[in-house]
């Protein structure tokens, strides 16, 4: 079994006339919590894009497992994307059991993880909602439900805690954790630095599309002079956004 | 592929749960039953009309320089005759007479009638009164050829023959026809459930996740799939409601009775019927899921639809020309441009003004855009996924890998 689970090398991509990522490489060990940071429009979701096959790379390769992403694959995916959305008009459990059975789970077995996972979110009253009747904070807590149903090898979360509450933002910790614990990767793009110390073990810190800083957070903390990772943030972007 | 099961039985499901759909699928059979409601209660008032003007006597007068009424029919209806015009309807002015008839010398001037009122329908009354001294009066001195042959009710019936065949050509292309209705229906009321069938899921915001659980193609195939046993469905339930209540109330309705077992099944013609029924539907049906994929909310795909069924449904307007004149280069062209063929196919195969070779041709065509269109739908799907505020355009759709 390859040491890597996504290996990204010599990737570039540009939209028009700007070039949002030049000549990228990094590795995402397997098993491991890889934070994947910088400012607003640095080019985190496009790199996770191109990974996942929605954009196609200008220059470059990344694959998943050795392979370009293809979702009929063998790799058991989770992602939760930046873009937020469910099926507005049909009820809580619905959607769950629809993605439970894309991913290859039974419709008792989606039906059952389903309610287990809306109890444990406080949610089970919901189960036959309307997915808007739901506030945006429940909506996030589905889905980031279907993101981890059927437990992915892989969780790609781009900004899992936007829009969360600091109870809901411990809750989802606490998943991401459990994840981790039975050996799932878990690749977190996220601006809360507190998260980054928390859970990863290795990041990227992306700026002008190229990598300002890669490595452990230890390692990334030593070649900043031991500063914590909010100063390093604040030093590499300079406090303006790349976009 | 192996996702298309449940993206199929989802779409299937959601669409049925939709009050739209229902309202959609069922409003036509309701506005058929109340007009066919209307029609009942309508005709039951005539008939209680008129067996209340059979039952109504009235007093009148007559005075005939037409020289055609009987005086022994007015004698036995107990109408008097009058002297003159202005007698009669000085009695009817003065309410000494119900009513005054008077039959010019000269019947292309018309029966003039002076009548009490007795209120708007009920006035009604002269008039059929006396029309029928005049076709009694006259019926009794002519033989009932002749009354028939003046009347113009003279039946004529057809016998034509087609390769030593009695040929009927109106009733040959009842069947094959009734692909041409379907399609129409189904076009017309389903073509925004396409639409809107795509642009949900970029509305929604869901689309990015789902595209990394299963493959663009499954989704497109299955709401394919989907919208076209959900249209089986919608067009079960326009013509089962109205068969059924053709079946029960067409006396009622005083509907002319349709005897199933004279229409005749050309097999040929409906198989071809079948098959160009299918490619068109196929092929718009992805060309509306291509638009819905292709603009960013389903108001802007909905102007694109009025594009679409210009298309479809503009070669109607030279239906004629379909049948009277097949051979003509404008009738050659709509039936092989893929885009307007579905119409002129299913027309000229029903009057019988189509060749099989000319079909199979034709057929090939409109099978290989459908595929290239749902492919096309497929790309579009993919690549315009995050275009969530732009439509994307034909160029970029192809450029991309």
């Amino acid at each position: 079994m390859n040491t890597f689970i996504v290996t990204v090398d010599g990737f570039s991509i540009s939209f028009g006339n700007t070039q949002v990522i030049d000549n990228l490489s990094f590795k995402v060990k397997r098993g491991e919590t890889f934070g994947l940071l910088g400012s607003n429009g640095s080019g985190k979701t496009t790199i996770i894009r191109t990974l996942l096959g929605i954009y196609i790379p200008t220059a470059g390769s990344l694959t998943i497992d050795g392979e370009p992403f293809d979702v009929s694959g063998d790799i058991k995916l989770g992602y939760l994307p930046e873009e937020r959305g469910l099926y507005k008009k049909e009820k809580v459990l619905d959607v769950m059991i629809y993605f439970g059975k894309l991913k290859g789970l039974s419709a008792d077995e989606a039906r059952d993880w389903s309610l287990g996972y809306l109890s444990k979110v406080e949610l089970a009253d919901k189960a036959n909602t309307k997915i808007d009747k739901l506030s945006g904070g429940q909506q996030q807590k589905i889905q980031l439900g279907i993101t981890i149903m059927g437990n992915p090898e892989l969780l790609i979360l781009d900004e899992p805690t936007k829009g969360f509450d600091p109870i809901n933002r411990r809750l989802l910790m606490d998943i991401v954790e459990q994840h981790q614990s039975k050996g799932a990767t878990v690749i977190f793009i996220t601006h809360q630095m507190e998260e980054v110390e928390r859970l990863c073990d290795r990041i990227l810190l992306l700026k002008n599309g190229q990598a300002a800083a890669y490595g452990s957070v230890q390692e990334v903390r030593k070649k900043f002079g031991g500063k914590n990772l909010d100063s390093i943030f604040i030093e590499i972007y300079g406090g303006r956004d790349d976009a | 592929m192996h996702n298309l099961g449940t993206v199929f039985e989802f779409e299937v499901i959601r669409t049925l749960k939709k009050k739209t759909f229902w309202i959609t699928a069922l409003s036509f059979p309701l506005i058929m039953f109340a007009v066919f409601g209307i029609i009942l209660l309508s005709n039951q008032a005539t008939e209680d009309a008129v067996k209340d003007m059979e039952k109504q006597q009235f007093t009148a007068f007559t005075l005939d320089e037409s020289g055609l009424i009987d005086s022994n029919l007015i004698a036995a209806m107990d109408i008097k005759s009058v002297e003159s015009r202005a007698l009669g309807i000085s009695a009817v002015e003065q309410g000494k007479i119900d009513a005054f008839f008077y039959y010019p010398k000269d019947l292309s001037k018309g029966i003039e009638i002076y009548g009490k009122d007795v209120g708007i329908f009920q006035n009604g009354r002269y008039d059929t009164v006396a029309r029928i001294i005049l076709d009694e009066s006259v019926g009794r001195t002519i033989d009932s050829n002749t009354k028939t042959a003046i009347s113009g009710n003279t039946n004529a019936k057809f016998t034509i023959y087609k390769d030593g065949q009695i040929y009927d050509p109106i009733k040959q292309m009842i069947a094959p026809g009734l692909f041409l209705v379907l399609f129409y229906f189904l076009i017309a009321m389903f073509g925004n459930q396409a639409v809107t069938s795509t642009t949900e899921e970029k509305e929604n915001r869901v689309i990015e996740m789902l595209l990394t659980t299963v493959q663009a193609r499954t989704v497109i195939i299955g709401k394919i799939f989907a919208l076209v046993v959900l249209a089986i469905l919608q067009a079960i339930l326009f013509i089962a409601p109205v068969a059924i209540g053709y079946a029960f109330l067409h006396n009622q309705l005083a509907l002319p009775s349709l005897d199933l077992s004279s229409i005749p099944f050309d097999w040929a013609r409906i198989s071809m019927a079948t098959l160009i029924f299918s490619a068109s539907f196929m092929l718009f049906i992805g060309l509306l899921v291509a638009i819905g994929a292709a603009t960013p909310t389903a108001k802007e795909a909905s102007s694109f639809i009025g594009i679409v069924m210009i298309l479809i449904f503009g070669p109607l307007y030279a239906a004629s020309l379909f049948i009277s004149s097949p051979e003509q280069p404008i009738v050659q062209f709509m039936s092989y441009f893929p885009l307007t063929a579905p119409i002129p196919l299913l027309l000229r195969n029903a009057a019988g003004t189509i060749s099989i070779p000319e079909v199979m041709i034709a057929l090939a065509i409109l099978s290989f855009t459908a595929v290239i269109v749902i492919r096309i739908a497929v790309r579009i799907f993919r690549f315009g996924a995050l275009e969530y505020s732009r439509k994307l355009s034909f160029r970029e759709i192809l450029s991309r890998r």
